[in-house]
């Protein structure tokens, strides 16, 4: 059975790296992420206003209908992951990282910062302001199971083993339950017999 | 040609490429990517990186030119290019760019034009190996393309 897919949203004003981005994330799915790993569904924005107006309008989607759509389209579900750049021009990734914050949600969008600057005071700055993970750009295959972790998103495989498991320890505690209802049962059998002096009689029969 | 002969003749190219510092890992992680499901990775991504790093130095040029360089500016652009070219493993354009930044940091004009030359040089070397690299697995496709329609038309006949 396939996972559930992790929908990202990469924030990147270089056309390049938000390509390749993309471009890793699918074939990490197909190449050698698979045996039940969750593909990405990944939707590009080229700046952080334009992230923001597209988390506002799938959250009103979301507040607005009741039930997920018919016709199932990821492109018009909720985000459970955004990936961004750190230096980004007008809205930066640490300004990006503070608005999603600000949004109060009781289930926050994870976000993951990605530089090509490896400064300690820009990481730890973006890691206090709530980010989930920091990447050193450029992004690598094993990145990828970084963001998947991130996201929360469990594979349905994983939610399937763990009821089943539940299932057989119910059974399994309702089987020892009726054992030991029984040999509760011959026990005050004997006693009975052994009270009212018919024990000897009890191993004759 | 045969598709054997093509494919020595782009590795052949590549690591030529490897050899001279021109490409790092990076690139041969994009190429790792590149398989059935997304056969064309590779050239994807060095078509929009050869377009973006003339779109970069051509804004770089125009920007030293005038009078008064907003070095800040510059710096931006130079970034950009520095984190595309590292994205596609363009090596040795990423070094040229870091040299480029302290230069900006410095606020020195001919530092930067120099600079600015060197990149220019080996942007244009580097992309018109790239060129020749998609002139090869465009032929390549093609060749295995018709012996796929070939076999197919022998498998049919029988």
């Amino acid at each position: 059975m396939g996972a559930e897919a992790v929908r990202v949203l990469v924030v990147d004003d270089s056309p390049v790296d938000r390509r390749v981005v993309e471009l890793l994330l699918r074939a990490a799915h197909c190449g050698g992420g698979g045996g039940g790993a969750a593909p990405f569904h990944v939707t590009a924005v080229d700046s952080g206003k334009k992230a923001m107006e597209l988390l506002g309008q799938r959250r009103s989607n979301r507040l607005s209908t009741s039930s997920p759509p018919a016709s199932a389209d990821v492109s018009e579900q909720a985000i459970d992951i955004v990936l961004t750049d750190y230096c980004m021009p007008e809205m930066t990734g640490y300004d990006l990282l503070k608005a999603i914050k600000a949004l109060g949600s009781p289930n926050p969008i994870p976000v993951v910062v990605m530089s090509s600057e490896n400064e300690p005071q820009r990481i730890s700055r973006c890691l206090t302001a709530g980010a989930e993970d920091f990447i050193l750009k450029p992004l690598k295959i094993n990145d990828v199971q970084r963001l998947r972790k991130c996201s929360g998103v469990k594979p349905k495989t994983a939610v399937m083993n763990s009821s089943s498991f539940e299932v057989s320890h119910y059974f399994q505690f309702i089987f020892k339950f009726i054992l030991l209802t029984y040999a509760l049962m011959c026990l005050s059998q004997l006693f009975h017999r052994w009270s009212n002096g018919s024990f000897l009689s009890l191993w004759c029969a | 040609m045969a598709a054997a002969a093509l494919t020595n003749q782009l590795n052949a190219l590549v690591n030529n490429m490897f050899a001279m510092g021109l490409l790092d890992d990076q690139f041969q992680q994009l190429q790792m990517l590149q398989d059935s499901t997304a056969p064309d990775f590779v050239s994807e991504v060095v078509t929009l990186f050869c377009d973006d790093g003339e779109r970069i130095i051509c804004e770089l040029a125009r920007q030293l030119e005038k009078p008064n360089v907003d070095f800040d500016r510059v710096d931006s652009y130079v970034h950009q290019l520095k984190g595309s070219s590292a994205s596609v493993g363009a090596q040795k354009v990423k070094n040229t760019c870091i040299q480029f930044r302290e230069f900006c940091q410095q606020r020195s004009r001919d530092g930067c034009l120099k600079t600015l030359d060197l990149v220019r040089t080996e942007f244009y070397d580097l992309r018109s190996k790239f060129q020749a690299m998609l002139q090869i697995m465009n032929r390549k496709a093609e060749s295995t393309e018709k012996k796929k329609n070939c076999d197919a038309e022998a498998e049919g006949a029988s």
